[in-house]
């Protein structure tokens, strides 16, 4: 048996460390270790609730949006607060926007490169892909003339040195089996789709005030005026125009790149049906409400539970169920490890025990994560694009059922095959689709509520501290691109008591509990062959798969060892 | 000056790692900065940003760069020096050197671009600049005025 480590694993957000056991060519077992420390709780101890969402944003690196979502929600369930149906319709927006954006550059720019060979692509045949590319679509750019110039651009890429976007592939690994025109075709939407992400994310720029950083959050509602009669109006009729002309552009990019890219490298990859599989425990909050923002009733994506992959029965959330467990966290909790706490309750304080840098391995008996490990009645679950196409699914909501029936269609396949990497894949191409349909509609109403007056968008009956409660109590949810996200807050004095944040890689990435349960990550991996341990391709695919977060972001440059001087200015 | 964005990068609540950020927020409120030059506080986004930089002609950007100099060194990049910053390092999914690559895919880079960087003495969880870094804030975007003056003389 031999010991593996992929430590960092790339084209992720934040610090990630799998170790995993390698027996016969197959993964016999995995710890996934956190190696960054989350210190966000601490910082917001002490602060004005109102003004949490403005440091809870920062908590990610790429995800600024969701932590500010789920903590004005978090603040407006403790002070009961209802937000004007322009302000959820906005949110929705800001929300959906983020998770297009997110599915499309995972999928593209951080995920393909596990399945699609660049090099390869080198050698296609433009005039085979554009016979490919018209078979499966109705995108405009599709001739022979098009990809020959795409080849040209990544040699003139790959000829001046510059490989950085592209290094992070295993090139020429046996287990990348696509024909080189379909690796064209993917390299080629690859550059469509970084060009499509960079005029569609303009949508934060209007709803949000200041892309990446939204500015435009307010707890009882959102500071967008809609209001003609302001001077600061920024929802006109011309820029509710301006953004339905995006969401209509998305639409148009899922359906003529992203579904059939996705139905087209599939098939070559069938394997990875039935890899990847998992816990089988799902987890949706549940999500973009078309009524009160917080009631299920009114959820595109709806709230519940699926246990063991029994897609007959939907159980349902009883928010007192999470807690987090520390057993093999680098925290203390103040009553020991033995029992997990409600995040209400949670705690935060880091104690480091594990090994000094540099080391070979974590000591996996004891504590070696910064994640904790949340549990759902004492039960791993797995969160994210799947656990809400599958939660979905099995309650029975129309939309989602058309979407995943569709593609099990086309795939010739039944819903079992779901359950892998491949699953999590589609899954999240399926709902990007139902999300952009969406979009529309949502535009729509605001478009409407504006034209007939009904420009009501913040409600300031709590917003002065002196009208709080002396203590409250307040969650926050929101289904993050990469799944459940909760956010709980303690307020007290008007000022923040604790505060702590479930987020949704924190869920699947965590490590053992006290009862040695596995999380996602960890149970995801078990059987996956590897054909080559210096080259760990096929862990990355099952790891990626999930679009890790860790969400820490240091962003230090790291120059060191590089040749070249530095001019100093004193 | 239209056509220069100055491009703050960082993570706030990681003390040092923050400093890009903290010296556009002072830029913001210096009248010192001509006219037309767009300051973007870009965080720890990557290809996010790339909308603030299409048809950018000049291009500067303040970040921390660990080099293992004295904390609060200021140092200047530009030419091939740029080339020599690594996009692997950086623990984002996709770092700074990605960025420039793609921007470089699709359609080019701003002509002319600089990288002011600040050695951090500490990027721990915290929202303060270190003294030594604190110290360095103006000296930075001293730099970065000047460099703004060149440019602007140069484009009369």
């Amino acid at each position: 048996m031999a010991r593996m480590v992929v430590d960092p694993v790339s084209r992720i957000e934040g610090h990630l460390r799998i170790e995993a056991n390698l027996e016969g060519g197959k993964l016999t077992d995995a710890w996934s270790s956190g190696t960054m420390f989350r210190g966000i709780e601490m910082i917001l101890k002490g602060r004005d609730p109102r003004e949490a969402w403005i440091w809870a944003q920062r908590i990610c690196g790429v995800c600024t949006m969701v932590h500010a979502i789920a903590s004005v929600r978090a603040v407006e369930d403790a002070l009961q607060i209802e937000v004007p149906e322009n302000a959820r319709i906005i949110r929705n927006l800001i929300a959906g926007a983020q998770m297009l954006h997110d599915h499309v550059v995972h999928f593209y720019h951080l995920h393909a490169l596990d399945w699609v060979d660049v090099a390869s692509a080198l050698k296609a045949d433009p005039v085979k892909t554009s016979q490919i590319a018209q078979s499966i679509s109705n995108a405009e750019k599709s001739s022979a003339t098009y990809f020959r110039g795409i080849q040209k651009r990544v040699q003139g890429v790959v000829d001046s040195g510059q490989l950085s976007l592209f290094a992070s592939g295993y090139w020429g690994h046996p287990a990348y089996v696509l024909p080189p025109e379909v690796n064209l075709l993917a390299v080629a939407h690859y550059l469509e789709a970084l060009e499509w992400q960079k005029d569609f994310i303009r949508i934060h720029a209007v709803l949000g005030g200041k892309n990446p950083h939204p500015q435009s959050f307010l707890v009882g509602g959102m500071a967008t005026a809609m209001d003609p009669n302001e001077p600061a109006a920024t929802i006109t009729p011309e820029r509710i125009d301006f953004i339905r002309d995006l969401v209509r552009g998305a639409k148009k990019f899922v359906e003529d790149y992203y579904i059939p890219d996705v139905m087209a490298v599939a098939p070559y990859y069938k394997d990875w049906f039935g890899r990847g599989e998992g816990l089988g425990n799902f987890l949706c909050y549940g999500d973009y409400s078309s009524g009160n923002q917080n009631d299920p009733k009114t959820f595109l994506f709806p709230r519940g539970i699926v246990m063991g992959r029994d897609i007959s029965k939907v159980l349902p959330v009883d928010p007192s169920k999470i807690t987090e467990s520390v057993a093999h966290s680098w925290y203390d909790y103040s009553g020991g490890d033995t029992n997990g706490l409600h995040p209400s309750v949670g705690e935060t304080n880091p104690k480091y025990s594990g090994p000094k840098a540099p080391f070979e391995h974590l000591d996996v008996d004891k504590k070696y994560s910064w994640l904790k490990a949340p549990r759902y009645d004492g039960k791993p679950m797995e969160v994210g694009p799947l656990a809400r196409m599958v939660v979905g699914y099995a309650a029975g909501s129309p939309k989602i059922r058309a979407s995943v029936n569709a593609a099990l269609k086309a795939l010739n396949a039944g819903p079992s095959v779901l359950f892998s990497t491949l699953g999590r894949i589609a899954a999240r191409a399926l709902e990007s689709n139902i999300m952009a349909a969406e979009m529309e509609g949502w535009v729509d109403q605001l478009g409407s509520n504006l034209a007939h007056g009904k420009v009501a968008i913040f409600n300031p009956v709590r917003w002065e501290p002196d009208s709080w409660p002396a203590s409250a109590h307040g969650y926050g949810w929101h289904e993050a691109p990469r799944g459940a996200l909760g956010h709980w807050i303690e307020i007290g004095n008007k000022k923040i008591v604790n505060y702590q944040a479930v987020v949704p890689t924190t869920w699947n990435a965590g490590p053992r509990d006290a009862q040695g349960l596995k999380g996602a990550y960890d149970a995801s991996l078990l059987n996956t062959p590897v054909a080559d341990p210096k080259r760990p391709l096929e862990i990355m695919r099952t790891i990626h798969s999930f679009d890790p977060c860790l969400a820490c972001a240091v962003h230090v440059i790291d120059a060191q060892g590089r040749e070249y001087t530095i001019p100093r200015i004193s | 000056m239209n056509g220069t964005v100055v491009l703050g990068l960082g993570n706030l609540v990681h003390s040092d790692d923050g400093v890009g950020v903290h010296a556009i927020r002072a830029m913001e409120l210096d009248p010192r900065v001509p006219a037309g030059v767009s300051l973007v506080d870009g965080g720890t986004q990557g290809l996010s940003l790339l909308p603030h930089l299409s048809g950018a002609e000049r291009l500067i950007v303040i970040d921390a760069v660990d080099t293992g100099e004295k904390p609060g060194t200021v140092m200047r990049f530009e030419g091939k020096a740029l080339r020599g910053i690594p996009g692997k390092a950086s623990v984002h999914q996709l770092g700074f050197a990605d960025l420039m690559i793609a921007s470089e895919l699709i359609g080019g880079m701003p002509p002319e671009m600089i990288v002011i960087g600040v050695q951090p003495e500490s990027t721990e969880w915290g929202v303060d600049l270190t003294p030594a870094v604190q110290a360095a804030l103006q000296p930075m975007v001293k730099v970065v005025l000047q460099q703004l003056e060149i440019w602007q003389e140069c484009s009369v």
